[in-house]
């Protein structure tokens, strides 16, 4: 079952839950069933990876909605700043402030679930998924350009939540 | 202003990281690295919260879910089946019918056999992919090297013998110098295992190639690592010509070429 497991795993990082995500990709299943006749794309992994993020978003959507933050629930100014200022942009830093992250896997795992879902999705699509942009981008059904400011953005944040943890 | 250029700088310093950056923006990008103490301070952080991230455990898929998901969707089949008498409406009729086939596919993509018809159709796409991909590359080698041709002239007449000489099938090879498109030269290149004729045009600041197949094939109008490929047929090869002018450009290219490549001699 080639495409079963990473589309678990996405599920299981979407949700940050185990049974939950057991329960997306059942219905993901399903729903890849009922809509076989519109598979027209070539690439079989990114649609099962698409079916496997919608649903789990529909499903957290409707029994974890505190699960899923999306940046659109902010007002246009926060929108603003989380989308194209960041949080590096106030801060002058010089090569020694630069830290590093040891592998604190605990940390880690708790700053990715604290990231709005839009560029939490980005950063596991790309880094646990291993996808290439154009993938990313007909998976969450955002242009290209704009993937690669949420996965900035999203790095961004988890480095700034790490710091915080510190 | 700063903070926009800063922005920008992140951005690239994104797609550097994720491996998406055109060869030439890559290059340049590792120069300003190896300058920019910061900037390689940001580019060791990004990459070591990659590997944390990526070295995060992974859950395994539970063993009984993929048992669960086929009583699912039997039940789901059963269902549907049941409902027939009651239910009259074309669109369920439809569905109904492409059931087995569903069941069939469904259970492909997400594992178990991908039937024959769609890997058909995967292998096809994949094929063009390739062709175009090892016509990029071709280009790409071509740049990388001291010149990105093995034959350099702007005499046609020498240009079209050189390929005479060592491929079994050579292209008309007209200078658009007048068009804007000046003859530099030919090479050999490896496409599908065969090696092919490629004439090598400069326009401005770009170099185009045009790698000549055999003809019938199609490669669709695509960009691969920022090079934009356009292809065309005649009765004789199939045309790929790859640069990084915009495709606008190449279109008159193609109108150019196709304009003066005059009817092929018949090989003697």
């Amino acid at each position: 079952m080639p495409y079963m497991s990473e589309a678990y795993r996405l599920a299981q990082w979407l949700s940050g839950n185990a049974s939950d995500a057991e329960d997306i990709v059942q219905e993901a299943a399903i729903r890849a069933f009922r809509g076989i006749k519109g598979f027209g794309a070539v690439n079989a992994r990114a649609w099962s990876l698409t079916i496997v993020r919608n649903t789990a978003l529909s499903w957290l959507t409707k029994n974890r909605p505190r699960k899923v933050t999306y940046i659109n629930d902010l007002n246009p100014a926060e929108q603003q700043e989380i989308e194209y200022e960041g949080l590096h942009g106030t801060k002058v830093e010089t090569p020694e402030d630069v830290v590093l992250f040891k592998a604190d896997a605990t940390a880690i795992q708790k700053a990715l679930e604290q990231l709005p879902t839009q560029f939490r999705e980005v950063i596991v699509l790309r880094e646990i998924n291993q996808m290439n942009y154009r993938d990313i981008a007909e998976i969450t059904n955002v242009p290209i350009g704009t993937v690669m400011s949420r996965l900035s953005r999203g790095r961004q944040l988890l480095i700034a939540l790490l710091g915080d943890q510190k | 202003m700063a903070a926009l250029l800063q922005d920008n700088e992140e951005l690239q310093l994104t797609a550097y990281c994720d491996g998406e950056l055109d060869p030439a923006a890559a290059g340049e990008f590792e120069r300003r690295l190896a300058a920019d103490e910061l900037l390689k301070a940001r580019y060791t952080r990004l990459m070591s919260l990659r590997q944390a991230v990526r070295a995060l455990p992974q859950v395994d898929l539970p063993s009984d879910l993929q048992a669960k998901i086929q009583a699912r969707l039997k039940a789901e089949t059963e269902r549907s089946t049941a409902e027939r008498p009651s239910n009259v409406g074309n669109v369920t009729v439809l569905r109904r019918r492409s059931w087995s086939f569903q069941a069939l596919a469904a259970s492909a993509v997400f594992g178990a056999v991908i039937s024959g018809s769609v890997l058909k159709t995967i292998d096809r796409f994949g094929q063009e992919d390739t062709i175009a991909s090892e016509v990029v590359a071709g280009h790409i080698r071509g740049l990388l090297a001291p010149q990105p041709f093995d034959i350099a002239s702007s005499d046609r007449h020498t240009v079209k013998p050189w390929f005479t000489s060592r491929l079994p099938e050579s292209p008309q090879v007209p200078d658009l110098a007048a068009q804007g498109f000046t003859l530099l030269g030919g090479r050999v290149d490896v496409i599908n295992n065969r090696p092919v004729a490629t004439i090598v045009y400069k326009h401005a600041a770009h170099t185009v190639s045009l790698t000549t197949l055999r003809p019938g094939q199609t490669v669709p109008e695509q960009t691969i690592a920022g090079y934009n490929v356009r292809s065309w047929s005649d009765g004789n090869f199939t045309y790929v010509a790859v640069g990084d002018l915009p495709s606008a450009d190449l279109a008159v290219f193609e109108r150019e070429f196709a304009a003066a490549a005059p009817a092929p001699e018949i090989k003697q």
